[in-house]
């Protein structure tokens, strides 16, 4: 019965799709054919593909020009949606692709939920207040992705481009001139102005060989569900963490408990792993880089609406790239598959004069 | 290309994403060829053995071994720590050199165990480093099974590429005076890059922890 409910409560609370652009590396070559993932549901996990016809722009920028990606360059695989481009001239890279609105319609119990589990707790606060709790919504939301990437070693200033978003990450810094353990600082912009008091949370994927380890990667899987217009709701979720059954942690007001695990496969489910983090007033946010990673940032902004038929408006911002070790400016930016080994070429030198080395001191002995 | 460091490569992936079942095969084949803790090993098995017959024996009791591990354990999602596995991987090449410089016999006083076994077991186990492989990539979940087996053929294929060239020299070499001294000198080699690989793995474990 325990289980049933439990099955049911992560039904329920199934009723959002984060959106990520994503890359297996960050760091790419010149002229080379390069792969953006397109994920629609978690950062680990991607539940469904995202129609060509839902995309209001899809734009990648490089040494100053915009280029509007183009139908062609899309492909699906399984739940994610790729899009194929080739690398050009050398720079700090913008991808960004961002969705027409939609409406969904929402029961008070379920608009309650979703708004706790996927961390926009202002919202939920003032329906609090205003003893809206029980009132049901329906909401117009957007969604605005954008990944920086670097290719090559010259950086260039294209990671500042505004894309002009109604919701939209600028950091006030390249962030391929930074490394672990540096602090970035973010700009949050809601239709081109700051965005003051704005909740985000941010978290990093680890990746291999990373030189910093409190260990805070995490890899756990998220609760994954569409927010569309209630026809093809997917309740596909996974759960493919190590984490320990009972686990301390904060849920935003400052409060720490612990669960059992029961409880945990339900706030598995939450969007809100990693960092709380609030913009100041000038809509700023610091983002310690404490591991090397793919870092992603995502914020919910969701407000009244007083347009007809709808109670709620929300646009939903997520932002991507990678951060290594120890680039300083003398050093080059690599790409993976020159990181963090012995190269090839020595191993065989060493390899053979190690064996040549061996045949002559034998065969002197015989 | 990196040393044995056995990532997620950009670049292979990419191959994989963009690619289909031939990709598998390709990025299989391509692990095995460029992976030298699996050729040292075959090197180390082929070193002892003695004819064409003797050979395919041994490589397909290798064969049947990596197989059963590489389907299974990806198609289970049975995953084990990289540096781990890699390391008893370097064990197993550390093993063969040992035993083809007789180091059961002449050093621990002991008969050497049965080597059809051995390499069996050694194939188990080179088996869950292929799918510890096979499994860091995004392999999705369309066409799961074939894309397990793609890359087993491709590994198959690569394992057949690496030995060409290994049996061709071992064979030329037999006939020659100096074999004896080459025959040591590849197996202390041996030994060497299986503590060698050993050490670098176990490094890898400990600083990613």
């Amino acid at each position: 019965m325990k289980k049933i409910a439990i099955v049911l409560i992560v039904f329920i609370l199934c009723s959002s799709h984060d959106m990520y652009l994503k890359m297996e590396t960050y760091f790419l070559s010149p002229d080379t054919d390069a792969t953006i993932q397109l994920y629609n549901g978690t950062f680990n996990k991607s539940e469904n593909v995202i129609d060509r016809d839902r995309m209001q722009d899809a734009s990648l920028v490089g040494n100053g020009v915009r280029t509007q990606v183009e139908n062609a360059q899309w492909s699906e695989k399984d739940s994610i949606t790729l899009l194929h481009f080739r690398t050009k001239d050398v720079g700090t890279w913008v991808a960004g692709v961002s969705t027409a609105p939609n409406n969904i319609e929402l029961t008070a119990e379920d608009f309650n939920n979703y708004l706790e589990h996927d961390g926009v707790l202002d919202m939920l606060d003032q329906r609090r207040k205003n003893e809206q709790l029980d009132t049901d919504a329906v909401e117009k939301y957007a969604k605005h992705v954008k990944a920086i990437f670097q290719v090559g070693d010259e950086k260039t200033n294209d990671w500042q481009t505004k894309l002009g978003y109604p919701l939209e990450f600028i950091p006030l810094s390249n962030p391929y001139d930074l490394n672990t353990g540096d602090t970035l600082k973010v700009k949050l912009l809601r239709n081109g102005e700051p965005l003051a008091d704005q909740l985000v949370y941010t978290d990093y994927k680890g990746t291999k060989n990373e030189h910093t380890h409190e260990q805070h990667v995490n890899n756990t899987a998220s609760h994954d569900h569409e927010h569309t217009n209630g026809d093809t709701t997917e309740h596909t979720h996974s759960n493919n963490t190590d984490q320990p059954k009972k686990e301390t942690h904060s849920h935003g007001n400052s409060e720490e408990h612990t669960h059992d695990h029961d409880a945990e496969e339900i706030e598995a489910h939450a969007h809100t792993s990693g960092d709380q983090l609030r913009t100041d007033s000038d809509g700023i946010l610091n983002i310690n880089l404490e591991a090397d990673g793919i870092y992603y940032l995502r914020t919910i902004h969701l407000v009244n609406s007083q347009e007809e038929g709808l109670t709620h408006e929300s646009n939903w911002a997520t932002l991507t790239f990678e951060v290594t070790h120890g680039h300083g400016e003398d050093t080059h930016v690599h790409t993976h598959d020159e990181e963090g080994g012995i190269p090839s070429y020595v191993y065989w030198i060493g390899s053979f004069v190690l064996l040549g080395g061996l045949f002559f001191w034998f065969n002197r002995k015989k | 290309m990196v040393l044995l460091a056995h990532e997620v490569s950009p670049a292979d992936q990419e191959i994989l994403s963009n690619g289909g079942l031939w990709a598998y095969i390709y990025v299989g084949a391509k692990h095995m060829v460029t992976g030298y803790d699996h050729v040292l090993f075959l090197a180390g098995v082929v070193f002892y053995l003695k004819g064409f017959r003797d050979i395919v024996r041994f490589i397909t009791v290798f064969t049947i071994g990596h197989s059963i591990t590489l389907i299974g354990a990806t198609y289970l999602g049975i995953k084990v720590n990289e540096h781990i596995i890699d390391a008893i991987i370097a064990l197993s090449v550390l093993y063969k050199g040992f035993e083809n410089l007789g180091g059961f016999e002449k050093k621990l006083k002991i008969k050497s165990p049965n080597l059809l076994m051995m390499v069996f077991i050694f194939g188990l186990i080179h088996g869950l480093g292929l799918s510890t492989r096979l499994q860091s990539f995004e392999v999705g979940t369309t066409q799961f099974l074939s894309k397990i087996i793609s890359f087993n053929i491709g590994v198959e294929l690569g394992q057949i590429l690496a030995l060409i060239p290994i049996v061709f020299i071992i064979s030329k070499w037999q006939t020659k005076k100096s074999y004896d001294s080459f025959y040591k000198a590849a197996n202390s080699y041996l030994i060497i890059a299986g503590i060698g690989l050993f050490i670098y793995q176990i490094y890898g474990y400990v600083n990613a922890h």
